[in-house]
């Protein structure tokens, strides 16, 4: 038998912990943060949304390195090809998911009074943008998490999914919280 | 070539899943009720600081089970006709002791956090404890059999489960793991 709990147990529980803890920290911006959320709910319905094309997206690229170490068509090395087209690829798909998903967000929001008069130009700019950011952090982490834990001898697929949602989470709400910043949206 | 399969397997999937996200943050909008008799978010305080580290550990521990069953079925472990084995259960057992270890250690955290936020209204340690337990427990188990089912159906169609696992049970989960942090939320207000 390959798989025991008690070793995934082991195995799971430190990064799960420093996960909680940085999750703990991105609901304390949130808090921090909820009269921005009350003036424009827009913004509340989008951070799942963002999280979890940046986190879907880590993941893809995760698991698929993961496999690909395993049976061995991708070495950890960052200079890898297979490593890099990948790593190319889940940018593009991020762009153009962050981009199709701010136009359905912006229309459904405006049907249900959620935009508080923001312009489609303003909803699209900030969550592109953020989206963007945040794809490039989230493909990077995911490369990084899935050579050093094999490197390690570690299971990387006990690894990569929680560093790159993890990731994935705090940078999604602080670029957006950021953005909206520079951006402005008039409060 | 890799390159070409991962756009044509996931992007219509990573749509998907992000129409799924959207319903996850309308009922997140949902629970902040523009009349604050109604805003959860007022009423039980502490609860927008476990919001994320809840739906995170579900996904975490949910989306690093699919990744481990996805190995499992390269290194030719578990495959369509032999996917209810030992191994499987193992998996299973790890993440649910997992979700509750974790949602009863969010529970404590979010209390201290919130204690030192200086927040103008304490969580009832019990009662936030309560929540984060319930809905992350409630969740996992849901999640499981979730996760058989899409193994199963990613193993009848022939795709690639790394493909697939990931995003769906990403999404499915986000959801799932809100309407349980509402249930619970709604379940332990009422008791109270």
């Amino acid at each position: 038998m390959i798989y025991s709990y008690k070793k995934i147990i082991k195995n799971s529980i430190p990064i799960l912990f420093v996960a909680v803890l940085i999750e703990i920290f991105a609901g304390s911006i949130l808090q921090g943060n909820q009269n921005l959320l009350i003036i424009f709910p827009i913004f509340l319905l989008s951070i799942p949304v963002i999280n979890s094309v940046g986190g879907n997206i880590g993941s893809v690229l995760g698991a698929r390195l993961t496999s690909g170490l395993h049976v061995g068509y991708v070495s950890a090395n960052l200079k890898d090809r297979k490593m890099q087209e990948n790593l190319l690829t889940a940018v593009i798909i991020g762009f153009f998911t962050y981009t199709i998903l701010a136009i359905i967000i912006y229309y459904g929001a405006s049907f249900a009074n959620l935009t508080n008069n923001m312009t489609i130009f303003t909803f699209i700019t900030i969550f592109v943008a953020t989206g963007f950011l945040l794809i490039c952090a989230v493909s990077l982490s995911s490369v990084l998490a899935a050579f050093i834990s094999f490197k390690r001898g570690l299971d990387p697929d006990d690894m990569v999914a929680p560093v790159v949602t993890t990731v994935g989470d705090v940078l999604g709400i602080l670029f957006l919280i950021i953005i909206i910043n520079l951006i402005g949206v008039g409060i | 070539m890799f390159a070409k399969e991962m756009a044509k397997q996931s992007l219509p999937l990573l749509i998907l899943c992000g129409i799924g996200a959207i319903a996850a943050g309308s009922i997140l909008s949902l629970m902040n009720s523009p009349n604050p008799e109604q805003n959860l978010l007022l009423k039980i305080p502490g609860l927008l600081i476990v919001i994320p580290a809840v739906i995170s550990m579900r996904g975490n521990i949910s989306t690093a089970l699919g990744s481990r069953l996805g190995s499992a079925y390269h290194l030719g472990i578990i495959n369509k006709d032999n996917l209810f084995n030992n191994e499987l259960k193992q998996n299973i057992l790890g993440s649910l002791i997992l979700s509750f270890i974790m949602s009863f250690l969010i529970g404590i955290l979010a209390y201290i956090i919130s204690f030192f936020m200086g927040l103008s209204s304490l969580p009832n340690p019990i009662i936030i404890i309560s929540i984060v337990v319930i809905a992350g427990v409630l969740s996992g188990i849901i999640l499981s059999f979730l996760t058989i089912g899409i193994i199963y159906l990613v193993f009848k169609r022939g795709y690639d489960p790394d493909n697939i696992t990931g995003p769906a049970l990403a999404t499915f989960g986000d959801i799932i793991t809100i309407l349980c942090i509402f249930f619970s939320t709604f379940l332990i207000g009422g008791l109270i």
